[in-house]
């Protein structure tokens, strides 16, 4: 028979030991996934609700980075205990991020299902890991200034916008070194002909350069620069009672691909819970509300989104064939050389 | 026949001295003007000239979450910066001066290398070795951080007012009977208090305004307001931005007045 003694020290005991186990359970269920991501409205967006939403269901906390610069800090982290478990950048961050053997290649369906419904170029192989939008690089113009509406990228060396036109510190920003190969697949033999690519450049002196696309989305609402290169997006999101005399083109000879680009360091301590992040992102519901807050267009091709929305952004196949992934990998491999040189021929 | 008056010679050289001193002024404070203009236009970019005043931006700045709590934490991490610094600077002053120690130079020199370093290496060196102890990015490891660029400042500016010190009022109060403690608490800590609360200001400001240590040191939710802003600026360039910076700008000025109220940092500015 067990006395009031026993009774009272073996439970007492069981208390003990919930209470110093307890901290461990709690910490195996509340597992962090540590991300990177955009702030902005991209960032409010996740902050607010698709963060939230996923820590629910799983049950997890994230802990969600919006503070550049990214690959450097993955770069100076542990291999075995990196400091992200999901890498989300542009396309040409990953690939430099790969060659060092910092994030995987590419996925399967096996780790995320919702790969089987993505357009062929978010996970071609141009890109490393799996992208969940993109953006289109084409030409922003104003309206109000009795320019005729561009449709080539020819259009942007036009006389008339000399010191009126904008570009962007190539060295630094993706979308100029995407402009700088698409003046060599326009002025030359492909987005690889350099020689034809710096040529191009020069004749579109005197151009206005900026580091970031929200330097250009400002340029062209002042009406500093009449006509620049930028993505969809940040043109797009002036509509409605937010409207200004800005409008987008999509140049005739294609629009250069701007990939968000989720991926995973073979370190992560928390694969699982990041090829499922990878899968949220990638569900429809959450591509959709995210398409629709920031005007990216959705990688899942099974994804509806609202007229306005689907008038504009790729979301057929037709318009995704617009769409030219620049080669990253043979980019990386010659950016000191790029850099140097361009920066000799926009100096001043 | 009247006296002529006393009129002042025109002097080439103080005209130009003068022209020189108004043209370096209005190179430092244009910045502040443009940033002015930009902060009270209710246009979302840079209009010029304004096309109306309005406190938009300064409203989305205070109530916006992210910036407040970043200006919260730089001003706790600053305002700890400004009393470690102004102990282990005010310290190191004192035993540089005072202490005979050998290697003097040598010891001057490494304290004063933080500002000899790039900023962004010393944060990445930080960054680095943080990780490979296994500390992570705790907030105490970034004022430690701020710290260490901000010790110079106090060092230099405490040395430069014990040069002009005269210690012969140290060994007066001490032939009178006073311990050493009291001496130094009641004699030299008075006498050295504008340089090392000169020290203490330039040490708040470094921290406050502090950004490429930062950049690699802080962690998600727990930024501080030069990054939160550079992040904001990459996506979102308006007017809060501006706002802000009037914000930091009007804060560091009432730190140095607060401070020049309480200990008169002019009779530092003398020396």
């Amino acid at each position: 028979m067990i006395s009031r003694r026993n009774a009272l020290k073996t439970g007492a005991g069981l208390a003990a030991a919930a209470t110093v186990g307890a901290p461990s359970i709690l910490h195996a269920e509340t597992a962090t996934l540590k991300i990177t991501t955009w702030g902005g409205k991209w960032g409010d967006i996740m902050k607010a609700s698709v963060l939230p939403a996923f820590e629910k269901e799983h049950k997890c906390t994230v802990s969600a980075d919006q503070a550049f610069p990214f690959l450097p800090k993955l770069q100076a982290s542990r291999k075995n205990d990196p400091l992200y478990d999901v890498f989300h950048t542009n396309s040409n961050e990953q690939w430099s991020a790969l060659t060092e053997g910092l994030v995987m290649d590419k996925f399967t369906t096996r780790e995320v299902p919702n790969i089987a419904d993505v357009y062929p170029y978010a996970v071609s192989d141009k890109i490393v890991g799996v992208t969940i939008f993109t953006s289109a690089i084409g030409l922003g113009y104003r309206t109000d200034k009795g320019l005729t509406p561009p449709k080539s990228w020819k259009d942007l060396a036009d006389p008339k916008l000399a010191g009126q036109r904008g570009g962007y510190l190539i060295p630094v920003n993706s979308l100029g070194q995407c402009h700088l190969m698409m003046l060599g697949k326009i002025y030359g033999k492909g987005l690889q002909d350099l020689d034809a690519a710096y040529k191009a450049l020069e004749q579109l002196k005197p151009i206005k350069l900026v580091d970031f696309t929200g330097q250009m989305e400002k340029m062209l609402l002042s009406a500093e620069v009449s006509e620049g290169v930028i993505h969809d997006s940040g043109v797009y999101r002036y509509e409605g009672d937010n409207r200004q005399p800005v409008d987008f083109c999509s140049p005739t000879e294609g629009v250069m691909a701007l990939e968000q680009v989720l991926n995973v360091p073979p370190g992560s301590k928390l694969k699982e819970l990041a090829y499922a992040y990878i899968d949220y992102m990638l569900r429809p519901d959450m591509q959709k509300l995210l398409a629709e807050a920031v005007w990216y267009s959705p990688a899942n091709k099974k994804v509806k989104l609202a007229e306005k929305y689907d008038a504009k952004l790729l979301t057929t196949p037709e318009r995704v064939a617009t769409l030219i992934q620049p080669d990253w990998k043979w980019y990386n491999a010659r950016k000191d050389d790029i850099d140097a040189r361009v920066t000799k021929i926009l100096k001043g | 026949m009247s006296a002529a008056p006393n009129k002042v010679p025109f002097d080439p050289g103080r005209a130009a001295y003068v022209t020189l001193n108004v043209v370096l002024l209005g190179f430092l404070l244009a910045p502040i003007a443009i940033v002015l203009v930009f902060a009270f236009n209710p246009t979302p970019y840079i209009s010029f000239p304004p096309v109306g005043v309005s406190l938009r931006w300064f409203d989305k700045f205070f109530a916006g979450s992210d910036f407040m709590n970043a200006l919260w934490l730089s001003l706790w991490i600053a305002a700890c910066v400004l009393v470690l610094a102004v102990v282990i600077g005010g310290a190191c002053a004192l035993a540089l001066a005072r202490g005979n120690l050998p290697a003097r130079g040598f010891f001057t020199a490494f304290f004063m290398s933080p500002l000899m370093l790039p900023a962004i290496l010393t944060g990445l060196a930080l960054f680095q070795s943080y990780l490979l102890v296994g500390i992570g990015r705790p907030v105490w490891g970034l004022i430690m951080a701020h710290t260490l660029i901000a010790v110079p400042y106090v060092l230099r500016t405490t040395l430069a007012v014990l040069h002009n010190f005269d210690r012969r009022i140290e060994e007066a109060a001490a032939v009178l009977g006073a311990s050493p403690l009291r001496v130094f608490f009641e004699v030299t800590l008075p006498l050295i208090r504008p340089g090392v609360f000169a020290g203490g200001v330039f040490a708040f400001i470094v921290s406050f305004d502090q950004f490429p240590v930062s950049l690699f040191l802080v962690v998600p939710k727990g930024e501080t307001l030069p990054v939160v802003l550079f992040n904001y600026m990459k996506f979102d360039l308006d007017g809060a931005i501006a706002a802000a910076s009037m914000v930091s700008i009007l804060l560091a000025l009432a730190v140095v007045l607060v401070l020049e109220r309480l200990i008169g940092l002019k009779a530092y500015v003398k020396l």
